[in-house]
Protein backbone atom coordinates (compact mmCIF):
# COMPACT_ATOMS: atom_id res chain seq x y z
CA UNK A 1 0.00 0.00 0.00
CA UNK A 2 1.29 3.24 -0.53
CA UNK A 3 0.61 6.18 0.95
CA UNK A 4 1.89 9.74 -0.44
CA UNK A 5 0.45 12.68 -1.42
CA UNK A 6 2.02 13.72 -5.03
CA UNK A 7 -0.47 11.53 -6.88
CA UNK A 8 2.38 11.32 -9.73
CA UNK A 9 5.04 10.01 -7.92
CA UNK A 10 2.60 7.61 -5.74
CA UNK A 11 1.69 6.29 -9.90
CA UNK A 12 5.20 5.99 -10.25
CA UNK A 13 5.80 3.70 -7.37
CA UNK A 14 2.64 1.55 -8.37
CA UNK A 15 4.86 0.85 -11.56
CA UNK A 16 8.21 0.13 -10.12
CA UNK A 17 6.42 -2.53 -7.54
CA UNK A 18 4.38 -4.16 -10.52
CA UNK A 19 7.97 -4.46 -12.21
CA UNK A 20 9.15 -6.01 -8.45
CA UNK A 21 6.01 -8.39 -8.28
CA UNK A 22 4.43 -6.52 -5.56
CA UNK A 23 0.60 -5.98 -6.16
CA UNK A 24 -0.44 -3.05 -4.72
CA UNK A 25 -3.75 -2.75 -2.97
CA UNK A 26 -4.06 1.37 -2.53
CA UNK A 27 -2.25 4.04 -3.01
CA UNK A 28 -4.11 7.16 -1.44
CA UNK A 29 -3.04 10.50 -0.41
CA UNK A 30 -3.78 11.37 2.99
CA UNK A 31 -3.05 9.98 6.39
CA UNK A 32 -6.51 9.86 7.89
CA UNK A 33 -7.99 7.53 3.96
CA UNK A 34 -4.25 5.34 4.61
CA UNK A 35 -5.01 5.11 7.92
CA UNK A 36 -9.06 3.66 7.47
CA UNK A 37 -7.67 1.32 4.55
CA UNK A 38 -4.58 -0.15 6.11
CA UNK A 39 -6.47 -1.39 9.44
CA UNK A 40 -8.96 -2.72 7.02
CA UNK A 41 -7.09 -4.35 4.35
CA UNK A 42 -4.36 -5.08 6.39
CA UNK A 43 -1.15 -4.94 3.55
CA UNK A 44 2.09 -6.52 3.62
CA UNK A 45 3.73 -3.27 3.41
CA UNK A 46 3.08 0.28 3.54
CA UNK A 47 5.17 2.82 1.76
CA UNK A 48 4.44 5.86 3.88
CA UNK A 49 5.01 9.78 2.75
CA UNK A 50 6.78 11.03 5.97
CA UNK A 51 5.25 14.70 4.85
CA UNK A 52 1.93 14.35 4.19
CA UNK A 53 -0.68 17.58 3.56
CA UNK A 54 -3.58 17.22 5.51
CA UNK A 55 -4.51 17.00 9.09
CA UNK A 56 -1.95 14.28 10.06
CA UNK A 57 1.60 13.68 8.53
CA UNK A 58 3.20 10.47 7.78
CA UNK A 59 4.53 9.89 11.68
CA UNK A 60 1.09 10.61 12.82
CA UNK A 61 -0.64 8.21 10.20
CA UNK A 62 1.93 5.52 10.90
CA UNK A 63 1.78 5.56 14.84
CA UNK A 64 -2.45 5.35 14.05
CA UNK A 65 -1.99 2.26 12.02
CA UNK A 66 0.27 0.32 14.38
CA UNK A 67 -2.10 0.64 16.95
CA UNK A 68 -4.82 -1.22 14.73
CA UNK A 69 -2.11 -3.76 13.15
CA UNK A 70 0.96 -4.74 12.57
CA UNK A 71 2.77 -4.22 9.06
CA UNK A 72 5.94 -3.30 8.44
CA UNK A 73 6.19 0.37 7.44
CA UNK A 74 8.70 1.98 5.30
CA UNK A 75 8.90 6.34 5.64
CA UNK A 76 9.69 7.64 1.90
CA UNK A 77 11.79 10.59 3.23
CA UNK A 78 13.71 13.73 1.35
CA UNK A 79 16.49 15.64 3.26
CA UNK A 80 13.75 18.11 3.35
CA UNK A 81 12.07 16.41 6.09
CA UNK A 82 15.12 16.33 8.61
CA UNK A 83 13.24 17.03 11.48
CA UNK A 84 9.98 14.67 10.88
CA UNK A 85 12.78 12.08 10.16
CA UNK A 86 14.35 12.52 13.29
CA UNK A 87 10.62 12.37 15.17
CA UNK A 88 10.34 9.20 13.13
CA UNK A 89 12.92 7.59 14.27
CA UNK A 90 11.66 7.38 17.90
CA UNK A 91 9.04 5.45 16.54
CA UNK A 92 8.78 1.74 15.47
CA UNK A 93 9.72 1.76 12.08
CA UNK A 94 10.80 -0.87 9.32
CA UNK A 95 12.80 1.82 7.47
CA UNK A 96 13.37 4.69 5.55
CA UNK A 97 13.84 5.16 1.92
CA UNK A 98 15.23 8.63 -0.29
CA UNK A 99 12.72 9.44 -2.58
CA UNK A 100 16.53 10.71 -4.73
CA UNK A 101 17.35 7.18 -3.96
CA UNK A 102 14.45 5.34 -5.03
CA UNK A 103 15.59 3.23 -8.14
CA UNK A 104 18.92 2.06 -6.37
CA UNK A 105 17.15 1.05 -2.85
CA UNK A 106 13.53 0.41 -3.41
CA UNK A 107 14.06 -3.80 -4.45
CA UNK A 108 16.11 -3.84 -1.05
CA UNK A 109 14.63 -1.39 1.25
CA UNK A 110 11.40 -3.38 0.67
CA UNK A 111 12.91 -6.68 1.21
CA UNK A 112 14.88 -5.87 4.04
CA UNK A 113 11.72 -4.01 5.87
CA UNK A 114 9.61 -7.33 5.66
CA UNK A 115 12.20 -9.44 7.05
CA UNK A 116 12.93 -7.27 9.68
CA UNK A 117 9.29 -7.15 10.59
CA UNK A 118 9.06 -10.79 10.33
CA UNK A 119 11.78 -11.34 13.07
CA UNK A 120 10.50 -8.61 15.21
CA UNK A 121 6.96 -10.47 14.96
CA UNK A 122 8.33 -13.80 15.63
CA UNK A 123 10.14 -12.32 18.72
CA UNK A 124 6.95 -11.18 20.21
CA UNK A 125 5.41 -14.14 20.11
CA UNK A 126 8.12 -15.97 22.22
CA UNK B 1 39.69 20.69 57.53
CA UNK B 2 41.01 23.53 56.14
CA UNK B 3 39.92 26.05 54.06
CA UNK B 4 40.06 26.44 50.62
CA UNK B 5 42.73 28.83 49.48
CA UNK B 6 41.37 31.41 47.07
CA UNK B 7 43.81 33.25 45.11
CA UNK B 8 42.59 37.13 44.95
CA UNK B 9 43.88 36.69 41.03
CA UNK B 10 41.43 34.50 40.18
CA UNK B 11 38.76 36.49 41.38
CA UNK B 12 39.71 39.80 40.18
CA UNK B 13 41.91 40.26 37.05
CA UNK B 14 45.23 41.09 37.96
CA UNK B 15 46.09 43.27 35.90
CA UNK B 16 43.11 45.32 37.34
CA UNK B 17 44.59 44.82 40.67
CA UNK B 18 48.16 45.94 40.02
CA UNK B 19 46.19 49.18 37.86
CA UNK B 20 44.80 50.37 41.32
CA UNK B 21 47.65 49.90 43.48
CA UNK B 22 49.88 51.89 40.91
CA UNK B 23 47.32 54.75 41.00
CA UNK B 24 47.64 54.44 45.28
CA UNK B 25 50.67 54.45 44.80
CA UNK B 26 51.56 57.81 42.48
CA UNK B 27 48.94 59.05 44.16
CA UNK B 28 50.14 59.58 47.82
CA UNK B 29 53.95 59.61 46.50
CA UNK B 30 52.51 62.91 44.61
CA UNK B 31 50.97 64.28 47.60
CA UNK B 32 53.65 63.55 49.52
CA UNK B 33 56.17 65.47 47.12
CA UNK B 34 53.61 68.35 46.88
CA UNK B 35 54.00 68.50 50.61
CA UNK B 36 57.45 68.09 50.93
CA UNK B 37 58.33 71.02 48.32
CA UNK B 38 56.36 73.14 49.25
CA UNK B 39 56.89 73.63 52.74
CA UNK B 40 55.00 76.52 53.70
CA UNK B 41 51.89 75.85 53.04
CA UNK B 42 52.37 72.30 53.98
CA UNK B 43 53.33 73.52 57.35
CA UNK B 44 49.62 75.36 58.02
CA UNK B 45 47.99 72.44 56.62
CA UNK B 46 49.85 69.79 59.11
CA UNK B 47 49.42 72.16 62.11
CA UNK B 48 48.64 70.36 64.98
CA UNK B 49 48.11 72.43 67.88
CA UNK B 50 44.94 71.10 68.64
CA UNK B 51 43.56 68.22 70.78
CA UNK B 52 43.40 64.29 68.93
CA UNK B 53 39.99 62.98 68.53
CA UNK B 54 41.05 60.05 70.99
CA UNK B 55 40.40 62.63 73.67
CA UNK B 56 36.47 63.21 72.73
CA UNK B 57 36.46 58.98 72.92
CA UNK B 58 38.28 59.37 75.93
CA UNK B 59 40.71 57.43 74.66
CA UNK B 60 38.33 54.00 74.82
CA UNK B 61 39.96 51.58 72.82
CA UNK B 62 37.09 50.10 71.49
CA UNK B 63 35.21 53.30 70.55
CA UNK B 64 38.78 54.42 69.08
CA UNK B 65 39.98 51.14 67.06
CA UNK B 66 35.57 51.10 65.60
CA UNK B 67 36.33 54.69 64.07
CA UNK B 68 39.81 54.26 62.91
CA UNK B 69 38.90 50.83 61.48
CA UNK B 70 35.24 52.39 59.63
CA UNK B 71 36.50 55.68 58.52
CA UNK B 72 39.89 53.52 56.96
CA UNK B 73 37.76 50.59 55.18
CA UNK B 74 35.73 53.30 53.81
CA UNK B 75 38.46 55.20 52.69
CA UNK B 76 40.03 52.10 50.74
CA UNK B 77 36.49 51.65 49.12
CA UNK B 78 35.58 54.79 48.13
CA UNK B 79 39.40 55.07 46.63
CA UNK B 80 38.91 51.67 44.94
CA UNK B 81 35.46 52.55 43.71
CA UNK B 82 36.68 56.02 42.39
CA UNK B 83 39.66 54.57 40.75
CA UNK B 84 37.12 52.04 38.73
CA UNK B 85 35.41 54.76 37.85
CA UNK B 86 37.89 56.91 36.44
CA UNK B 87 39.57 54.14 34.78
CA UNK B 88 36.02 53.17 33.01
CA UNK B 89 35.84 57.31 32.16
CA UNK B 90 39.05 57.07 30.22
CA UNK B 91 39.03 53.84 28.83
CA UNK B 92 35.70 54.70 27.33
CA UNK B 93 36.15 57.61 26.61
CA UNK B 94 35.82 56.91 23.04
CA UNK B 95 32.89 55.07 23.37
CA UNK B 96 30.77 55.49 26.53
CA UNK B 97 28.60 58.86 26.13
CA UNK B 98 28.97 61.22 28.95
CA UNK B 99 32.48 59.86 30.78
CA UNK B 100 33.57 63.62 31.63
CA UNK B 101 30.64 62.42 34.57
CA UNK B 102 32.56 58.86 35.31
CA UNK B 103 35.52 61.09 36.17
CA UNK B 104 33.37 63.67 38.48
CA UNK B 105 32.01 60.67 39.89
CA UNK B 106 35.18 59.44 40.78
CA UNK B 107 37.25 63.02 41.84
CA UNK B 108 34.02 63.56 44.33
CA UNK B 109 34.33 59.89 45.55
CA UNK B 110 37.95 60.34 45.86
CA UNK B 111 37.28 63.26 47.61
CA UNK B 112 35.17 61.59 50.28
CA UNK B 113 37.47 58.68 50.82
CA UNK B 114 39.95 61.27 51.56
CA UNK B 115 37.70 62.76 54.47
CA UNK B 116 37.55 59.44 55.57
CA UNK B 117 41.31 58.69 55.81
CA UNK B 118 41.78 61.90 57.43
CA UNK B 119 39.05 61.24 60.15
CA UNK B 120 40.95 58.10 60.90
CA UNK B 121 44.51 60.46 61.55
CA UNK B 122 42.50 62.80 63.71
CA UNK B 123 42.34 60.58 65.83
CA UNK B 124 45.85 60.78 67.06
CA UNK B 125 46.92 63.35 65.20
CA UNK B 126 45.18 66.55 65.28
CA UNK B 127 45.65 67.63 61.63
CA UNK B 128 42.10 69.32 61.72
CA UNK B 129 43.12 72.29 59.17
CA UNK B 130 43.73 69.61 56.09
CA UNK B 131 40.68 67.71 57.32
CA UNK B 132 38.99 70.64 56.96
CA UNK B 133 40.29 71.35 53.37
CA UNK B 134 39.91 68.02 52.01
CA UNK B 135 36.12 68.24 52.76
CA UNK B 136 36.14 71.80 50.93
CA UNK B 137 37.82 70.24 48.10
CA UNK B 138 35.54 67.82 48.54
CA UNK B 139 32.39 69.73 48.93
CA UNK B 140 33.30 71.70 45.80
CA UNK B 141 33.51 68.79 43.46
CA UNK B 142 30.45 67.41 44.87
CA UNK B 143 28.14 70.36 44.24
CA UNK B 144 29.69 70.89 40.90
CA UNK B 145 28.69 67.16 39.87
CA UNK B 146 25.27 67.63 41.49
CA UNK B 147 25.21 70.84 39.70
CA UNK B 148 25.73 69.10 36.32
CA UNK B 149 24.13 65.89 36.79
CA UNK B 150 20.24 66.80 36.40
CA UNK B 151 21.43 68.45 32.86
CA UNK B 152 22.96 64.77 31.49
CA UNK B 153 19.09 63.05 32.73
CA UNK B 154 17.04 63.66 29.59
CA UNK B 155 20.14 62.63 27.41
CA UNK B 156 20.62 59.21 29.17
CA UNK B 157 16.80 58.60 29.03
CA UNK B 158 17.11 59.30 25.09
CA UNK B 159 20.15 56.53 25.36
CA UNK B 160 18.16 54.24 27.03
CA UNK B 161 15.14 55.05 24.18
CA UNK B 162 17.60 54.31 21.41
CA UNK B 163 19.45 51.26 22.89
CA UNK B 164 15.33 49.87 22.92
CA UNK B 165 15.14 50.58 19.60
CA UNK B 166 18.27 49.27 18.30
CA UNK B 167 17.97 45.82 20.22
CA UNK B 168 14.05 45.74 19.14
CA UNK B 169 15.24 46.30 15.49
CA UNK B 170 17.98 43.66 15.87
CA UNK B 171 15.35 40.88 17.18
CA UNK B 172 13.09 42.02 14.22
CA UNK B 173 15.91 41.62 11.84
CA UNK B 174 16.69 38.23 13.15
CA UNK B 175 13.31 36.83 12.82
CA UNK B 176 13.35 38.45 8.98
CA UNK B 177 16.86 36.54 8.60
CA UNK B 178 14.82 33.07 9.75
CA UNK B 179 12.03 33.98 8.10
CA UNK B 180 13.99 34.01 4.98
CA UNK B 181 16.06 30.96 5.49
CA UNK B 182 12.46 29.06 6.08
CA UNK B 183 11.25 30.69 2.98
CA UNK B 184 14.90 29.71 0.81
CA UNK B 185 13.98 26.14 2.24
CA UNK B 186 10.68 25.70 1.07
CA UNK B 187 11.15 27.21 -2.49
CA UNK B 188 13.94 24.49 -2.52
CA UNK B 189 11.59 22.24 -1.59
CA UNK B 190 8.82 23.03 -3.55
CA UNK B 191 11.56 23.08 -6.53
CA UNK B 192 12.68 19.63 -6.07
CA UNK B 193 9.29 17.78 -5.67
CA UNK B 194 8.35 19.24 -8.76
CA UNK B 195 11.16 17.79 -10.70
CA UNK B 196 10.04 15.26 -8.92
CA UNK B 197 7.13 14.97 -9.99
CA UNK B 198 8.51 15.53 -13.94
CA UNK B 199 10.90 12.68 -13.56
CA UNK B 200 7.91 10.28 -12.62
CA UNK B 201 6.01 11.79 -15.73
CA UNK B 202 8.79 10.64 -18.19
CA UNK B 203 8.92 7.36 -16.02
CA UNK B 204 5.23 6.55 -16.47
CA UNK B 205 5.66 8.43 -20.29
CA UNK B 206 8.47 5.60 -20.85
CA UNK B 207 6.43 2.72 -19.25
CA UNK B 208 3.91 3.13 -22.22
CA UNK B 209 5.82 2.81 -25.27
CA UNK B 210 6.92 -0.10 -26.68
CA UNK B 211 9.34 1.39 -28.39
CA UNK B 212 12.95 0.82 -27.16
CA UNK B 213 15.02 3.91 -28.68
CA UNK B 214 11.47 5.68 -27.34
CA UNK B 215 11.71 4.69 -23.71
CA UNK B 216 15.39 4.77 -23.43
CA UNK B 217 15.08 8.27 -24.60
CA UNK B 218 12.63 8.85 -21.87
CA UNK B 219 14.63 7.16 -19.40
CA UNK B 220 17.08 9.54 -20.36
CA UNK B 221 15.17 13.03 -19.95
CA UNK B 222 14.38 11.62 -16.23
CA UNK B 223 17.91 11.45 -15.68
CA UNK B 224 18.50 14.43 -16.42
CA UNK B 225 15.77 16.26 -14.53
CA UNK B 226 16.65 14.27 -11.42
CA UNK B 227 20.53 15.48 -11.69
CA UNK B 228 18.67 19.03 -11.85
CA UNK B 229 16.28 17.65 -8.40
CA UNK B 230 19.13 16.58 -6.74
CA UNK B 231 21.33 19.66 -6.72
CA UNK B 232 17.73 21.33 -5.46
CA UNK B 233 17.79 18.68 -2.71
CA UNK B 234 21.67 19.25 -1.56
CA UNK B 235 20.82 22.64 -1.06
CA UNK B 236 18.14 22.05 1.12
CA UNK B 237 20.35 19.57 3.26
CA UNK B 238 23.51 22.11 3.28
CA UNK B 239 24.05 24.77 5.85
CA UNK B 240 23.90 28.16 4.17
CA UNK B 241 21.52 27.15 1.29
CA UNK B 242 23.92 28.52 -1.30
CA UNK B 243 26.39 25.67 -1.89
CA UNK B 244 26.17 21.89 -2.40
CA UNK B 245 28.65 19.44 -1.76
CA UNK B 246 29.27 18.39 -4.82
CA UNK B 247 31.84 15.09 -3.71
CA UNK B 248 28.74 14.07 -2.08
CA UNK B 249 26.11 14.87 -4.50
CA UNK B 250 28.77 13.41 -7.83
CA UNK B 251 28.60 10.02 -5.35
CA UNK B 252 24.92 9.97 -5.18
CA UNK B 253 24.42 10.63 -8.90
CA UNK B 254 26.67 8.46 -10.11
CA UNK B 255 25.23 5.65 -8.15
CA UNK B 256 21.99 6.30 -8.73
CA UNK B 257 22.65 6.29 -12.77
CA UNK B 258 24.49 3.03 -12.69
CA UNK B 259 21.18 1.51 -10.48
CA UNK B 260 18.83 3.13 -13.12
CA UNK B 261 21.08 1.21 -16.07
CA UNK B 262 21.56 -1.99 -14.20
CA UNK B 263 19.89 -5.31 -15.87
CA UNK B 264 20.20 -8.59 -13.95
CA UNK B 265 23.11 -10.19 -14.93
CA UNK B 266 25.75 -7.36 -15.89
CA UNK B 267 28.48 -6.10 -12.96
CA UNK B 268 29.68 -3.05 -12.90
CA UNK B 269 31.50 -1.35 -10.30
CA UNK B 270 31.16 2.13 -9.74
CA UNK B 271 34.80 3.05 -7.84
CA UNK B 272 35.20 7.22 -6.55
CA UNK B 273 38.05 9.28 -5.45
CA UNK B 274 36.40 12.80 -5.05
CA UNK B 275 37.62 15.71 -3.35
CA UNK B 276 35.82 17.44 -0.91
CA UNK B 277 34.92 20.89 -2.72
CA UNK B 278 31.39 23.10 -2.60
CA UNK B 279 29.82 25.05 -5.17
CA UNK B 280 26.80 26.96 -5.91
CA UNK B 281 23.86 26.07 -8.23
CA UNK B 282 25.19 27.92 -11.20
CA UNK B 283 27.95 25.94 -11.10
CA UNK B 284 26.91 22.44 -9.22
CA UNK B 285 23.88 22.43 -12.40
CA UNK B 286 25.81 22.54 -15.44
CA UNK B 287 28.23 19.93 -13.82
CA UNK B 288 25.63 17.63 -12.74
CA UNK B 289 24.24 17.26 -15.96
CA UNK B 290 27.48 16.83 -17.61
CA UNK B 291 28.29 13.95 -14.83
CA UNK B 292 25.27 12.64 -15.42
CA UNK B 293 26.00 12.24 -19.68
CA UNK B 294 29.40 11.28 -18.80
CA UNK B 295 28.10 8.43 -16.46
CA UNK B 296 25.43 6.82 -18.65
CA UNK B 297 27.48 7.18 -22.01
CA UNK B 298 29.94 4.89 -20.14
CA UNK B 299 27.87 2.63 -18.67
CA UNK B 300 25.66 2.17 -21.80
CA UNK B 301 28.39 2.45 -24.52
CA UNK B 302 31.51 0.81 -22.94
CA UNK B 303 30.29 -2.51 -21.95
CA UNK B 304 28.10 -4.12 -24.49
CA UNK B 305 26.84 -7.70 -24.58
CA UNK B 306 26.45 -7.75 -20.89
CA UNK B 307 30.38 -7.26 -19.96
CA UNK B 308 30.97 -6.75 -16.46
CA UNK B 309 33.68 -3.91 -15.45
CA UNK B 310 34.00 -0.84 -13.52
CA UNK B 311 33.82 2.66 -14.04
CA UNK B 312 36.02 4.82 -11.95
CA UNK B 313 34.92 8.61 -11.07
CA UNK B 314 37.92 10.84 -9.91
CA UNK B 315 37.88 14.67 -8.96
CA UNK B 316 40.97 16.29 -8.15
CA UNK B 317 42.43 20.36 -7.89
CA UNK B 318 45.93 21.70 -8.81
CA UNK B 319 47.85 23.72 -7.53
CA UNK B 320 45.96 27.16 -9.34
CA UNK B 321 42.65 25.45 -7.62
CA UNK B 322 41.18 24.48 -10.97
CA UNK B 323 39.32 20.98 -10.92
CA UNK B 324 39.10 18.28 -13.12
CA UNK B 325 36.80 15.45 -12.83
CA UNK B 326 37.12 12.61 -14.78
CA UNK B 327 35.10 9.33 -15.70
CA UNK B 328 37.16 6.37 -16.42
CA UNK B 329 35.90 3.07 -17.37
CA UNK B 330 37.45 -0.06 -18.05
CA UNK B 331 35.03 -1.12 -21.33
CA UNK B 332 35.94 -1.80 -24.88
CA UNK B 333 36.79 2.16 -25.95
CA UNK B 334 35.99 4.05 -28.55
CA UNK B 335 36.03 2.21 -31.46
CA UNK B 336 38.71 3.67 -33.62
CA UNK B 337 38.18 5.85 -36.60
CA UNK B 338 35.58 7.74 -34.60
CA UNK B 339 36.49 11.40 -33.71
CA UNK B 340 34.16 12.05 -30.55
CA UNK B 341 34.92 15.47 -30.97
CA UNK B 342 32.91 15.32 -34.10
CA UNK B 343 29.92 13.48 -32.19
CA UNK B 344 26.32 14.60 -33.21
CA UNK B 345 24.93 12.56 -30.58
CA UNK B 346 22.76 15.02 -27.88
CA UNK B 347 24.81 14.18 -25.04
CA UNK B 348 28.00 14.90 -26.01
CA UNK B 349 26.62 17.88 -27.40
CA UNK B 350 24.89 18.86 -24.00
CA UNK B 351 28.41 18.34 -22.61
CA UNK B 352 30.07 20.89 -25.11
CA UNK B 353 27.54 23.47 -24.28
CA UNK B 354 27.25 23.20 -20.34
CA UNK B 355 31.31 23.14 -20.65
CA UNK B 356 31.35 26.14 -22.52
CA UNK B 357 28.14 27.90 -20.24
CA UNK B 358 31.42 27.02 -16.89
CA UNK B 359 34.59 28.23 -19.12
CA UNK B 360 35.69 25.15 -18.79
CA UNK B 361 37.75 22.27 -20.95
CA UNK B 362 36.09 19.10 -22.01
CA UNK B 363 38.50 15.86 -24.14
CA UNK B 364 37.31 11.87 -24.49
CA UNK B 365 40.73 9.77 -24.88
CA UNK B 366 41.05 6.61 -25.40
CA UNK B 367 42.46 5.42 -22.26
CA UNK B 368 43.47 1.37 -22.29
CA UNK B 369 40.96 -0.35 -21.26
CA UNK B 370 38.05 1.57 -22.15
CA UNK B 371 37.91 5.93 -22.49
CA UNK B 372 38.72 8.48 -20.09
CA UNK B 373 36.57 12.01 -19.86
CA UNK B 374 38.06 14.79 -18.67
CA UNK B 375 36.21 17.96 -17.16
CA UNK B 376 38.54 20.87 -16.49
CA UNK B 377 37.07 23.56 -14.89
CA UNK B 378 37.06 26.31 -12.12
CA UNK B 379 35.33 26.82 -8.77
CA UNK B 380 36.33 29.97 -7.94
CA UNK B 381 34.95 31.66 -11.43
CA UNK B 382 31.56 31.14 -9.83
CA UNK B 383 32.21 31.58 -6.44
CA UNK B 384 28.76 32.77 -4.53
Amino acid sequence: MIIEDEILIAEELRDRLSRLGFSVIAAVDSGEEGVAIATRERPDLVLMDIRLKGEIDGVQAANEIRRHVDVPIVYLTAHSDRSTVERAKQTEHDGFLMKSFLRRELQSTLEVAMQRHAIRAKLKKQ
Amino acid sequence: MSLPTVRLGSVVPSHFLKRQLDVIGVGSLGTLGVLIAWHRPAQWLLTTNFLPHAYCYLSNRALVWTNVVADSLIGIAYLAISVTLGYLGYKGRRDIPYHGMFLAFGLFILGCGGTHFVEAVTVWIPVYILAGAVKVLTAAVSLTTAAVLPFTVPHVFDMIRQAKTTEQRTAELRASEERKDALLQEVHHRVKNNLAVICSLFYLQSTHSKDEETVQIFQDMENRVHSIALVHESLYGSENLARIDFAKYAQGLAEGILASHGSPGVHVDLKTELEPVTMGVDLAIPCGLILNELVSNAFRHGFPDGMGGNIKLTLHSDREGRFTLCVQDSGVGIPSGVDVNMSQSLGLKLVRLLTKQIRGSFELVRSDPGTSAHLHFSVNHHAC
